[in-house]
């Protein structure tokens, strides 16, 4: 009971850190724009694709050190698509920062589409390819037993990348002079343009940075989960880290973690009690949970847990 | 304030669109799936007679319609289907076909949508004045289009629609594939007495009607064997990808096998995270496995797994073999899917008909087709049942490092009546 209810823990913990991770994106974009960039999800599952086809090139090659075709896979997926992030803000949202809300939100929506059904074109998609077991396995075959709790290394490695990403960020915004001016723009778009700091360069590192944690995502979740990818692989993520993103705070970058963390343990704990309580059927509700989570944020707490109680816009 | 007020609505529209329509249709299509299981064997007394005069033969040609889903999201089943169906019927015209008449295919595309289907095979049976229907692939699709072939008196078969309820629609029904009640026992009978399974998990997939409807059947063979069911747990297909809590649970439990009733996109996964959260048993499914990726996305975990097909491009029988070669001469490669094979074979049992038929019109030929007896067809060997269903053997398969189809056994024939829970 105890090892199950550890392993179950362990399998909450690296479902919300994919969650966090991706929920990053949401939650500085909006920071920064008020915006919520519904094309993040597809930018992660451009990451994922990304992985996949980099897996392609290397997996038969026995030269290649399997760690190393893991490290490949995910720099080239946090390389594209951090530019895959600028070139969606340079071309859809740069244009209408003058615009109305609602036009960018509707934009988002546009782009969002444009990456699923473009995204037929250029990805394979049938039959769905998933990147193959032997990438993951060659490098994470044998469990690590820790404290009598079988844990599977994919899952530390997934663990450990979130963590060392995340703390790169916090130092960075916290700690950096573009960081400083992240915040202040995040503060006060307009003021912070008098102050002379140059919004649209920010802006544009903020989609550069957010984008590249989605990719991260989708090349660690489409590694380690082996889902067939299709174009709108990022739908459900994406959509599930958005709540995270609100349950922590919108716009607030530790809340977005915590959200994310909370909804992945929401998930695994859902199936956990499962046997507790017979006639339910719970485990088939594993994905609902996050719906009803969102529900009882929006009446309860509509700011989210380190959303600041006065709306500013 | 407008901020909730916008996310508020968010939330309704994603929980609606998410979270509660999936629970809402698995839990009807179960019902729909098994609880119409119970009448599937009655004798053919019980099923209706269709209400239509159908069609007759004029001229030298003999028009048959084919349904198929050439475009949508089936489309490399609804195309290998035609391919097999034609490749039958030219074979039969260039062997002279039926006394100097030829037989004329009119094809329909279903676009992988039932009301496509419909109004495809309305215009088949109503314009083109075809004697039969041969498809589709898709349950859902071929139910709307059974219906119109009843209200017109016209037979159609189907090559490999596998839910149980499709041809209690009316005498004019027919199918050369297995039902899902008979994959279920047989799996249920090859995991009891060929692997000597005894503790079985269930991992079902709560979306799909075909998934929860395997599983009950699968289920109450296997209790009925003498094993037991010691967990079921379940998912929602296209949304769940994270299966590792389930598995989890399941590995408590401690069983011998992992029975997955869903589909490919599903099973890899289910595989792969199997191996990580250390559930070191092997895997038994249905024809929802069928996919090229099934070892790229299951890898080591499915290795070893079993699964019930209807034939296999691996498999050492004269029929499979020269069917095999013919495809390849034609269409420059093997089939891709079972549904070239089943294609074949529906085209296969009318053109016997046709042969037997006391007079071209779609009445001697339902009779005819309902006649089927011992004929020797690449699936294998085909009597139509008094249900209207094919009553044939199913080939077991086994996924191994080279394979995922590795042919191991063939279990003939049995009746199975699940009860409706």
């Amino acid at each position: 009971m105890t090892e199950q209810f550890i392993q179950q823990l362990v399998n909450g913990l690296m479902l919300g850190a994919i969650y966090a991770l991706i929920a990053l994106g949401y939650t500085m974009v909006y920071g920064v724009l008020r915006l919520i960039n519904f094309a993040h999800g597809d930018v992660y599952m451009v990451g994922a694709y990304l992985a996949y086809y980099t897996s392609m090139q290397w997996v038969n090659r026995e030269l290649i050190n399997p760690y190393a075709l893991l490290v490949i896979m995910l720099f080239v997926s946090m390389i594209g698509c951090s530019l895959l992030g600028l070139l969606i803000e340079r071309v859809a949202y740069r244009p209408l920062r003058e615009a109305p809300r609602i036009s960018v939100l509707i934009t988002a929506i546009g782009v969002s589409l444009l990456l699923e059904y473009g995204g037929l074109l250029v990805f394979k998609t049938a039959p769905p390819p998933s990147i193959a077991e032997e990438v993951r396995g060659a490098a994470m075959q044998t469990p690590l037993v820790l404290f009598g709790v079988a844990i599977d290394k994919g899952q530390l490695a997934v663990l450990s990348v979130t963590l060392v990403l995340m703390i790169l960020l916090w130092q960075f915004v916290t700690n950096t002079q573009t960081g400083r001016a992240m915040r202040a723009v995040a503060h006060d778009f307009d003021t912070a343009a008098l102050m002379g700091i140059n919004v649209d360069r920010i802006v544009a590192i903020t989609f550069l940075i957010g984008s590249a944690l989605a990719g991260a995502g989708g090349m660690m979740n489409a590694t380690a989960l082996g889902t067939p990818l299709t174009t709108f692989y990022g739908l459900m993520p994406g959509v599930k880290a958005f709540v995270a993103a609100v349950l922590g705070g919108i716009g607030n970058i530790p809340g977005a973690v915590l959200g994310g963390i909370i909804l992945g343990l929401a998930e695994a704990m859902v199936v956990f009690a499962d046997p507790f309580i017979p006639g339910f059927e719970l485990t088939g509700y594993k994905d609902a949970v996050t719906f009803v989570i969102l529900i009882g944020v929006l009446l309860v707490k509509p700011s989210g847990i380190f959303g600041s109680p006065v709306e500013k816009v | 304030m407008k901020k909730a007020v916008w996310l508020t609505f968010f939330a309704l529209a994603l929980a609606l669109g998410f979270g509660c329509k999936p629970a809402g249709e698995s839990g009807n299509g179960s019902a729909a799936g098994t609880g119409s299981s119970g009448s599937g064997s009655t004798a053919s007394s019980a099923r209706r007679e269709p209400e239509g005069p159908g069609n007759k033969v004029t001229g030298d040609v003999i028009k048959v319609g084919v349904i198929a889903s050439l475009n949508g999201e089936l489309k490399p089943w609804g195309e290998d289907s035609v391919r097999g169906i034609r490749m039958a019927v030219d074979e039969f015209n260039a062997a002279g076909g039926l006394d100097g008449k030829k037989v004329e295919l009119v094809i329909e595309d279903t676009n992988s949508k039932p009301e496509v289907g419909k109004s495809a095979t309305e215009k088949l049976v109503a314009e083109d004045g075809v004697i039969a229907v041969l498809g589709e692939i898709a349950s859902g699709i071929t139910q709307p289009a059974a219906e119109v072939c009843f209200r017109y008196g016209v037979p159609i078969i189907s090559p490999g629609s596998t839910r149980v309820d499709i041809t209690n629609i009316g005498a004019n029904v027919f199918r050369v594939c297995f039902t899902d009640n008979f994959q279920g026992a047989a799996l249920a009978k090859f995991a009891y007495e060929d692997l000597g399974l005894r503790r079985i998990a269930m991992l079902t997939d709560k979306k799909q009607p075909y998934s929860t409807g395997l599983s009950d059947v699968f289920r109450q063979a296997f209790t009925s064997f003498g094993g037991e069911i010691v967990d079921e747990q379940f998912y929602e297909g296209g949304s769940t990808q994270d299966f590792k809590p389930q598995l989890t649970n399941i590995k408590a439990k401690n069983p011998d096998g992992l029975f997955c009733s869903g589909y490919f996109n599903e099973v890899g996964p289910i595989a792969r995270q199997k191996e990580i959260v250390g559930l070191n048993v092997p895997m038994i499914g249905g024809d929802g496995w069928d996919s090229a990726e099934l070892l790229a996305s299951g890898g080591s975990g499915i290795i070893g797994g079993y699964w019930s097909n209807h034939y296999s491009n691996l498999e050492d029988r004269p029929e499979v073999k020269r069917f095999i070669e013919e495809f390849k001469k034609r269409y420059g490669g093997p089939p891709a899917t079972a549904m070239a094979p089943l294609g074949y074979d529906a085209a296969l049992v009318l053109l016997d008909a046709l042969k037997r038929a006391e007079s071209l019109d779609s009445k001697s030929l339902m009779k005819a087709i309902a006649e089927t007896k011992n004929l020797q067809a690449v699936s294998g060997t085909i009597t139509i049942g008094p249900d209207g269903n094919a009553e044939k053997s199913i080939l077991i398969l086994q996924v191994t490092k080279e394979a995922r189809d590795k042919p191991v056994k063939r279990i003939e024939f049995f009746r199975f009546e699940p009860k409706s829970n």
